[in-house]
């Protein structure tokens, strides 16, 4: 096991910022913590790495337990933090040098893994820039490559892509995808599903410092009972047919905006089939109709009741 | 040494921002060395001149012209009237600065024994005057041993004994003490105001690294690395050190160029020891101000606070001299005041052996009692705010 957390806890006064959180991460994985703003992903991180005091619960970490002083465990993690952390006063090359070489004293080696890192996050132009002089996309993927240079065996990325132009967003998720074919375990956050699901092997959804459901991104929609959303573009619906449409077989949901038709249906074959059948026998004309399988933000709001995105 | 190469590099990055303190301090020093080499010219060309008396003698012969002869050595003589109101005036009017009476019949009771005065009128608070009566006192005291001494001893020879034993001792030549040595003056001066200018420039190189390293982010993130906070406080403080001997040592070279024909003694050995132990006490308060203070706006202010303030009291700016004893004991407790007294006792000092010297060694041995509480409680400061 590469990170394990048993029962964490950490409160910030009254405030409980994490209760009794734990989780998994196995090599090889991309594990990604997925939570709303505020929901404690940075502190749970934080703690992981000990630069938090926590209230109670155990962090172990390659196996061994985590303490500010586990220099040897340190030198296998890479770091990528919310909040860009590098020198104003360094170039973009200086500051992977300076980081890199908290890890690795050696120059020549230095030299080739600082080189690599440029060349990975696609900073060879901006070496000689200082921080200030880079766009937000930029300055994230400088943030990166002083994270990872080191060739770590483990690289926590702590939402990497906030505030980026979907440019630098994707070049940074297959990055990402790449470091995990080269070997390295990844601990993933964000509060944007979509990538999420995108990248990562094995997720754990967490709100209010509460872990609240885990797996593969199958596994999740598994656990709800919604399988299949259906949307139908329609005006001029009476009450009494969105009644007869939310009676439909398999339907758990029908709703009514005055121009779509959400119709909620748990897992089963004929599901479009019977709602096109629904709509043949009531005379319903239609724009168009999609299916689509449920998202994580539906699995985050049907156990918290509330949408994941705001 | 990542923390300490970067260290270097942010500090090089405000070299033109340091320099504005070192070039004002070196301008001040150098009007202050003009003013005072004005000032010690002066010393130098003070020589003693004869004041004018009037000598009055109701008699003549060898007793009193022995007496007139010796006294032409410390004075030039004034015709004068022998009535009192012409003497008044001639005193008043600054004429004669003293006057001098021998009444009838004075050698012959002096002579005899008899324990007699010469009449005198001085205008007071005269230097001059004093002169002159060391003289005649001398005269008078050494032909009454003769007379008391030798029996029988006539007049004539008496006096020329006399005459020739003030020859020899009267010739005693005053040593300026100054003269024998270097002058120190500029030095002290120096020395003293590189107090305020070197405790400056230290505290602004050090803001300038607490700057970078005090951002949350940064910390956080270097505690992540494999380097443990002692090593990265090391190198901290190793940077530090490295900046604060350059700064020494510039500052201190050019004292010693500027005034090279002063330099070659050993006061300045003391003077450069005294202000090398300074420089770790300024080191050592610039690291617990860097640590202690982390708000931004804050720290300039304790700055200015911590280098202006101690200079003030502790006689940088005004001679400890005309700073009052209460102010001073307040002053006790910042080393600049230990700095400045052992500077100050430095350029009095004539010669250079322990005993003479002990003072300076426990105000030296104080600033670096300083130097070591305030490295502790840095570190005690440093070590709490680990999990900031
Ligand atoms: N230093 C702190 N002091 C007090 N409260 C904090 C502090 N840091 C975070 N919090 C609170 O803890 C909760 C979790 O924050 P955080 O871990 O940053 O969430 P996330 O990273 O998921 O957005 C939030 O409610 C936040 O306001
Ligand atoms: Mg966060």
């Amino acid at each position: 096991m590469v990170i394990r957390v048993k029962n964490l806890v950490k409160r910030y006064g009254n405030l409980v910022a994490l209760d009794h959180l734990s989780l998994d991460v196995k090599e090889g994985e991309i594990f990604g913590l997925l939570g709303p703003n505020g929901s404690g992903k940075t502190t749970a991180i934080n703690c992981i790495l000990s630069l938090l005091k926590f209230d109670k619960g155990d962090i172990e970490v390659f196996n061994k337990p985590m303490t500010p002083e586990s220099y040897d465990t340190k030198r296998d993690i890479g770091i990528v933090m919310q909040n860009v952390a590098v020198y104003k006063e360094l170039t973009v090359y200086e500051n992977i040098d300076y980081f890199c070489g908290l890890y690795v004293p050696d120059k020549v080696k230095r030299k080739q893994l600082v080189d690599e890192a440029i060349q990975f996050v696609g900073l060879e132009d901006y070496v000689k820039f200082q921080p200030k002089k880079l766009s937000g996309g930029l300055l994230r993927r400088l943030n990166i490559a002083c994270g990872i240079a080191h060739k770590p065996k483990l690289i926590i990325l702590d939402e990497p892509t906030v505030a980026v132009d979907p440019q630098s967003r994707n070049k940074i998720l297959e990055g990402i995808l790449e470091l995990n074919r080269q070997g390295a375990t990844i601990v993933y956050t964000s509060h944007y599903m979509e990538e999420v699901e995108q990248i990562c092997s094995r997720i754990l959804i967490i709100d209010k410092g509460k872990a609240i459901a885990s797996g593969t991104k199958e596994e999740l929609k598994n656990m709800i009972t919604i399988g299949e959303k259906i949307t139908l573009q329609t005006y001029g619906l009476t009450p009494e047919q969105i009644s007869a449409a939310g009676n439909l077989p398999n339907v758990l949901s029908a709703e009514y905006n005055g121009s779509n038709l959400v119709i909620k249906s748990t897992k089963g074959k004929n599901n479009l089939e019977s709602v096109l059948d629904f709509a043949k026998q009531e005379g319903i004309q239609f724009g168009t109709i999609y299916s689509e399988l449920p998202t994580l933000n539906d699995v985050f709001l049907e156990i918290t009741g509330k949408e994941l995105r705001d | 040494m990542q923390v300490f190469k970067l260290c270097l590099k942010i500090i090089k990055d405000n070299i033109p921002t340091l320099m504005i303190y070192v070039v004002v301090f070196l301008g001040v020093s150098i009007l202050a060395t003009s003013s005072m080499s004005n000032e010690s010219k002066e010393m130098a060309s003070f020589t003693p001149t004869k004041t004018d008396i009037a000598f009055i003698s109701d008699e003549t012969g060898p007793l009193v012209d022995g007496l007139k002869e010796e006294l032409s050595k410390v004075a030039n003589f004034v015709e004068i009237e022998r009535d009192t109101e012409a003497l008044q005036d001639a005193l008043y009017f600054r004429r004669v600065t003293y006057a001098l009476y021998i009444p009838n019949g004075f050698t012959e009771r002096f002579m005899g024994g008899e324990d007699v005065k010469i009449q005198k009128t001085t205008i007071p608070e005269s230097y001059s005057s004093a002169y002159v009566d060391i003289s005649v006192e001398k005269y008078f005291d050494l032909a009454r041993l003769y007379l008391t001494n030798v029996e029988n001893i006539a007049e004539e020879e008496l006096v020329s004994k006399v005459l020739k034993d003030l020859s020899v001792t009267t010739n005693v030549e005053l040593y300026d003490t100054r003269a024998n040595k270097a002058d120190t003056s500029y030095a002290n001066f120096y020395f003293n105001y590189l107090s305020y200018s070197m405790l400056g420039v230290l505290v602004m190189g050090m803001s300038a690294l607490m700057v970078v390293f005090s951002d949350k982010d940064i910390k956080r993130r270097n505690a992540c690395s494999p380097i443990s906070t002692s090593r990265i406080n090391m190198q901290f403080i190793l940077a530090n050190l490295t900046f604060a001997m350059v700064t020494w040592f510039i500052m201190v070279g050019f004292c010693i160029m500027f005034n090279f024909k002063n330099s070659l003694t050993p006061a300045t050995l003391y003077f450069v020891l005294n202000s090398f132990i300074f420089m770790i006490c300024g080191t050592s308060l610039s690291y617990l101000i860097g640590t202690a203070v982390t708000n931004q706006e804050a720290l300039s202010a304790v700055c200015n606070v911590v280098t202006l303030g101690p200079s003030f009291i502790s006689g940088v700016f005004v001679p400890q001299e005309l700073i009052s004893q209460s102010v001073l004991r307040i002053a006790s407790f910042t080393p600049s005041y230990w700095y400045v007294k052992a500077n100050n006792e430095i350029a009095g000092l004539t010669s250079f052996g322990f005993e003479q010297l002990e003072s300076v060694f426990s105000s030296i041995l104080i600033q670096l009692g300083f130097a070591v509480a305030m490295f502790a409680v840095a570190l005690v400061v440093a070590k709490r705010k680990r999990y900031a």
